[in-house]
């Protein structure tokens, strides 16, 4: 190729990104331990395909959804969309497939979405979600399970939160009694779930333009007391078994009542929801909802004429990694390698990929630099490689039978007797762990 | 008598410096029993009480598993075992301490200088928390006995361990740089245990 020919600008679509590997070192990491506490509950992985027929998407999660979900013809001239989340195209999955599955069937998927939306800071178009879901079972044992998984999680990653909890059955007698008519329901639901966004006042003259006449008392109702018993207190004259046998559940679960906190106002815009309904709020309140779901009767009916109740939540997986880059918990974060070897001259090669090849077998995440450059040279690139350690065995170690370990973190340097080299460093303890 | 009058198994080392002192402090509450031999569970001839002779390092698993409903053991084996049982009395005997010592020659001189050095120790759990307390980054190498032997055959620049007298330390030219922690026999009460003795129950358990 000529050297002035004009190349193709390595551009990317506004709203996705690039990962470098530090970066990415922090993603397997949060991700790496989502993971871990969904398989400590027994949750077993699936994928779904990225592209879709546009009909398996579209539909499910009201206008505003609609309108964000990517779709476009394929040069076939079908209809497809992009998962607007995971929750739909697991219904989809599970109609298609629950003949082979058992029942009741539990399932995490960590996969990216995408939303046609303007991208701003913590809103992006392609981005990752972690969800877990249970199909199969109407008892309540699993939405407290799903509340003990999501308070492990975030116990796991070390965030102070608190899980809002509602029934979305209870919102809809609340606005029974108020003679909301059914149809309405949802777009009062909906309006009630913008309250922290518009405020109060904004929330009341919305509601009123829908045709109802008192917003006003049903919001004091709505209200959230001091705490989960006084606000129960308030529901009195309602049916609480639901919420009741959740929390009990719960306490039997061992999970702190610290974490939990029934919150009556707590919509959750999507459709779909018919029961138990989770949001999950960080202590630090700028990164609003980081976790949210709940029990949906109807979705996989959309798919199957079988009748299949589930449940589950979805893990915001990007508000989760700036809150975690916020309270500094990648300070230290190191790449892949932990060791490099370096290689002293052209005669010492020959014993440094004996070395590299040891601690290969030892299962020490190693490299090995390629040249018998200046030391300073190979040191340098361990030093932007964030490696900690970095083995040198020059001529007086090969006489000697010994090898040198420079600590890149302290700058200190320790020789020690060759055989003990991959012991010494699979058994280094790093006190920061 | 205790109140259900229900068998109480004590766990105590078969074998070692806590045995007789543990066996005395069961006399002292009165209890009777034959020496128990090569027997591993001897019962009290005046009290439904029964004495299990384990190994030291083994109490903590016998009690934590509820078929000990009390152990007596050493403080510095229960804490290496991260074994989270209630202590209901310290005993005042079988007393040590957990130090780091290294050789009198060598340039360690304090604790700071430990990062990047090898320690070996038989208590492995508790030299982990200990550098992690202080944050000191250095490598370790688990030897079950012996472990002043290491800094001479260049295996170590230091040792974790336990002493008394601090002859053995001497012996081998070692120095004492850090006490880790003061350590002295205890009695655990396992988590399962349907006995939860009293004090005063204690005292009259026969």
């Amino acid at each position: 190729m000529k050297k002035n020919e004009s190349k193709i600008e390595p551009k990317i679509l506004k709203g996705t990104r690039d990962f470098t590997p530090v970066e990415m070192a922090k993603r397997n990491l949060v991700m790496a331990k989502i993971r871990k506490v969904f398989e400590k509950f027994g949750y077993d992985a699936i994928e779904t395909p990225i592209i879709c027929p546009a009909e398996t998407i579209l539909g499910k999660y009201g206008d505003e959804g609609n309108r964000l979900t990517y779709n476009f013809d394929d040069a076939g001239g079908r209809r497809i969309a992009l998962p607007f989340d995971l929750t739909v195209p697991f219904a989809r999955f599970f109609a298609a497939n629950w003949r082979e599955l058992t029942l009741p069937f539990k399932r995490y998927q960590i996969q990216r979405v995408w939303r046609a939306e303007k991208p701003q800071k913590g809103r992006l178009r392609e981005f990752y979600q972690c969800d877990i879901d249970i199909i199969g079972t109407r008892n309540l044992t699993a939405e407290s399970e799903i509340a003990a998984v999501v308070v492990e999680v975030f116990k796991e990653l070390g965030l102070e939160f608190r899980i809002k909890i509602n029934s979305r059955r209870l919102m809809n007698t609340v606005l029974e009694r108020f003679n909301i008519p059914e149809e309405k329901r949802i777009g009062v639901i909906t309006i009630i779930d913008k309250i922290l966004k518009i405020g109060e006042e904004a929330v009341i003259a919305e509601i009123k333009a829908l045709g109802v006449e008192n917003p006003k008392e049903i919001l004091e109702l709505l209200k959230p007391e001091k705490n989960t018993k006084t606000t129960l207190e308030k529901f009195k004259e309602y049916d609480l078994k639901e919420i009741e046998e959740f929390f009990e559940n719960c306490e039997n679960l061992g999970i702190s009542a610290e974490y939990l906190e029934f919150d009556p106002s707590l919509a959750r815009g999507l459709d779909y929801y018919t029961g138990i309904i989770y949001e999950v709020v960080s202590k630090d309140s700028d990164f609003g909802t980081i976790c949210a779901g709940g029990r949906y009767d109807n979705l996989c009916g959309l798919f199957c004429k079988e009748d299949f109740s589930g449940l589950g939540v979805a893990f915001g997986f990007e508000r989760i990694m700036l809150l975690l880059e916020k309270t500094g918990a990648f300070k230290d974060i190191q790449l892949n390698s932990k060791v490099l070897v370096t290689i002293f001259d052209e005669e010492s090669k020959k014993d440094s990929l004996k070395i590299y090849a040891d601690l290969i077998k030892a299962g020490i995440n190693s490299e090995i630099y390629f040249e018998p450059e200046k030391l300073g040279k190979q040191m340098k690139y361990a030093d932007k490689k964030r490696i900690p350690f970095v083995v040198i065995r020059g001529s007086e170690e090969i006489e000697k039978e010994e090898v040198t370990i420079k600590f890149m973190n302290s700058g200190k340097q320790k020789t020690i007797p060759r055989t003990q080299l991959t012991s010494y460093l699979s058994n280094y303890y790093e006190s920061k762990e | 008598m205790n109140q259900k009058n229900k068998k109480i198994r004590i766990a105590i080392q078969k074998r070692g410096r806590l045995q007789e002192p543990s066996l005395n402090f069961l006399k002292n509450l009165g209890l009777k029993f034959k020496p128990n031999g090569s027997k591993l569970i001897t019962l009290c001839t005046n009290a439904n009480v029964e004495i299990l002779y384990v190994r030291n390092s083994d109490i903590p698993q016998y009690v934590k598993y509820g078929v000990a409903d009390y152990g007596i053991v050493g403080e510095n084996v229960l804490i290496e075992k991260k074994a989270k049982l209630k202590i209901i009395r310290r005993l005042g005997f079988g007393k040590c301490k957990l130090i780091i010592a290294v050789p009198k020659k060598s340039n360690i001189k304090t604790i700071n200088d430990l990062s990047e050095e090898r320690i070996a120790t038989s208590y492995l759990n508790t030299l982990k928390q200990y550098l992690k307390n202080k944050k000191i980054n250095a490598s370790t190498i688990e030897i079950n006995g012996s472990v002043e032997i290491c800094p001479t055959l260049n295996m170590a620049d230091a040792i974790c361990d336990i002493t008394q007298t601090g002859t053995t330390l001497k012996e081998n030219n070692l120095e004492i740089i850090e006490k880790i922690l003061d350590s002295e026999a205890v009695l655990i009460e396992s988590p399962f245990t349907n006995q939860n003795l009293t004090p005063e129950q204690w005292k009259n358990i026969t």
